[in-house]
């Protein structure tokens, strides 16, 4: 035991004298929660970038554009150009949709009050965007031609946003960058460092020793889960507050839920570094084991999202269970109580993952 | 009373594939001598070292060291020898006091680290890495490490390729040392005059048979037995002598 904790704290020390290592499990998952946090935080408004082309002089006409651009809903782009440049840029995503307002926009009809029909330009390949718009549109022209005909509609519409639990987009998405970066620490960090102790040879010397395979496997994943353990914690104190993060449940129940978690997903780091035989083979199989994990268990988009026969199953893919867990734990407050069944899949995964380590681990 | 040795290797064989490194060799190591093992390279030195050392399976045969037998007991085998390995390393930033602390964790003994240093003369390097180290001062730190369990047996595998006329004095100097403390050293070389200065007995190893086995002095005397003269007088100095002479015996490192 004494010899476990001994290796484990000089493997520790050995760990915070290396930059590059220090770099890579630190600054990295920051760096993605930056890039992630950025894309998913915001605004949650929907908003359109819009060109508008004004041919009318009319007052009403004036005013009826800069009524649409103060909202919040649009945005005007002025550096469009010509019509026929917006629609290219429309078409290349840019913008969003192209208003022309005709000539006689806003000029008298029979009855004296103000008339004429806008002009909506979008992208035949997003329809969506083309109906919302003019749907938005119409009830604003809608809205305007009630004051102006001073009647009021017998039926209307009463919108209600139906997600009041208030939690942002990176609220859900944070739970997927946790669970990534305790797969990259883990799978990343471990399984090139055991292949290059093998390379210099500093693991033939221990092998000359009474030190064990299994010995030398749990002082690993010792100081491992002590050092990620550090970078989860830095990366959940930025989120939260920097991004804001929203947290529902109890961070206790969060530290409960992770450690058998980490556990795991160190068994995979453990046992591609201690299969392979050098660093390009540990880098072959790194891919293998962590691709299915990254893009099939929720990091990226929701797990959901997917045909239900793939749901099914991914639900047994390693690193399923514990973004579901983390993200039943932030989102909806759950505890480990309620996650027996994601526990229970991490803990088989847990005794298969270790079982094969031990079988397959090689000095060199 | 003859004492019993302690190392006793009966018909000895490694294959690798169909071709035969080590074929069926038999010999035994005193205690408290130093036994030494030469031979061109690839003869199968380094295999049998490693094969007694229980870091390499036994194709047939048998190796008994202080009694146990290598192939059965490996782990206990471990526990009693200490090992410097030609191909192996120390993990880079950790000072050597910390690897000897924690080389000395894995046999559940609590060393002290700066005694081990001073017997080695790397008493002021404590804090350094091994990275740092020069050839010399790395063999050394290799013995000290090896050092850490007070193994009944020490085996260098080539510990003075590579080094320096002073270093490799200084190394022949600390074997002795060793070994006058009681430990059984069996080591490996390219050099025969390290052979011949240190070691009691030899082994001569080639295409993995061993072709003479005795002390070095008997072994020129059979030589000579042979009708064999030297071409050319021999001469009362040789230019070791002379580099010696002008650089000094000191360390340089």
């Amino acid at each position: 035991m004494n010899a476990i904790l001994l290796f484990a704290f000089t493997q520790t020390k050995r760990f915070f004298r290396d930059p590059i290592a220090l770099f890579f499990t630190f600054a990295f998952p920051l760096i993605f929660l930056f890039v992630f946090g950025g894309i998913f935080g915001g605004n949650d408004n929907i908003k359109f970038e819009v060109a508008i082309y004004n041919n009318s002089d009319t007052a009403f006409a004036k005013k009826f554009v800069s009524d649409l651009t103060s909202g919040d809903t649009f945005e005007q782009v002025t550096d469009a150009g010509t019509i026929e440049s917006a629609k290219e840029k429309m078409g290349r995503g840019e913008l969003d949709t192209v208003l022309v307002l005709p000539q006689n926009f806003g000029n008298p009809n029979k009855q004296s009050l103000p008339s004429g029909q806008l002009e909506v330009y979008y992208d035949e390949a997003k329809p969506q965007t083309g109906q919302t718009v003019a749907s938005v549109l119409s009830s604003v022209l809608a809205g305007i031609n009630n004051d102006l005909t001073k009647t009021a509609p017998p039926f209307s519409v009463k919108q209600v946003a139906t997600t009041n639990s208030g939690l942002s987009n990176f609220d859900y998405t944070f739970s997927g960058l946790l669970g990534f970066s305790m797969l990259s620490l883990a799978i990343f960090g471990l399984a090139s460092r055991i292949p290059a102790d093998k390379n210099n040879g500093s693991l033939r010397r221990i092998r000359a020793t009474p030190f064990r395979p299994s010995q030398l496997i749990v002082g690993t994943m010792l100081y491992y889960g002590f050092i990620g353990a550090l970078a989860v914690l830095l990366m959940i104190i930025l989120g939260v507050t920097i991004f804001n993060f929203d947290m529902r449940g109890s961070w206790l129940q969060f530290a409960l839920f992770s450690v058998p978690s980490f556990i795991m997903l160190l068994g995979f780091g453990l046992l591609v570094g201690g299969a392979s035989k050098n660093e390009n083979q540990s880098a072959v199989l790194t891919q293998i084991v962590a691709l299915p994990m990254m893009f099939l268990s929720g990091v990226f988009f929701p797990r959901f999202l997917m045909p239900d026969w793939l749901q099914a199953i991914t639900a047994y893919i390693p690193l399923s269970p514990v973004i579901d867990g983390i993200r039943m734990i932030t989102t909806e407050a759950k505890t480990v109580v309620d996650l027996g069944p994601e526990l229970g899949l991490i803990a088989l995964w847990i005794v298969l993952v270790y079982l094969l380590t031990i079988k397959l681990f090689r000095w060199e | 009373m003859a004492q019993l040795p302690i190392i006793a290797v009966k018909n000895l064989t490694k294959r690798y594939g169909s071709t035969t490194t080590v074929k069926g060799i038999s010999f035994e190591v005193k205690k408290g001598e130093i036994f030494g093992i030469l031979g061109p390279n690839g003869a199968g030195k380094t295999t049998t070292l490693e094969m007694i050392e229980a870091l390499r399976p036994i194709d047939g045969g048998t190796v008994l060291l202080d009694g146990i037998d290598v192939a059965k007991k490996p782990q206990r085998i471990r526990e009693i020898i200490g090992i410097q390995l030609q191909s192996s390393n120390f993990y880079d930033k950790v000072t050597l006091k910390e690897q000897l602390k924690m080389f000395g964790s894995f046999y559940g003994e609590s060393v002290d680290p700066m005694e081990l240093l001073e017997s080695v003369q790397l008493a002021e390097k404590s804090k350094s890495f091994p990275e740092k180290l020069s050839g010399g001062q790395k063999q050394r730190f290799s013995i000290a490490c090896a050092l850490v369990n007070k193994p009944k047996v020490l085996f260098l595998d080539e510990p003075t390729t590579g080094l320096d006329p002073q270093a490799r004095r200084n190394l022949w100097e600390l074997i002795q040392t060793i070994n006058a403390d009681g430990i059984t050293v069996v080591l490996t070389s390219h050099y025969m005059e390290e052979a011949q200065l240190l070691c009691d007995r030899l082994a001569i190893m080639d295409q993995g048979e061993i072709i003479a086995l005795d002390s070095p002095k008997a072994m020129i005397k059979q030589l000579l037995k042979r009708g064999f003269t030297k071409k050319e007088q021999v001469e009362q100095a040789d230019l070791e002598d002379v580099y010696i002479d002008l650089t000094g015996k000191a360390l340089r490192e």
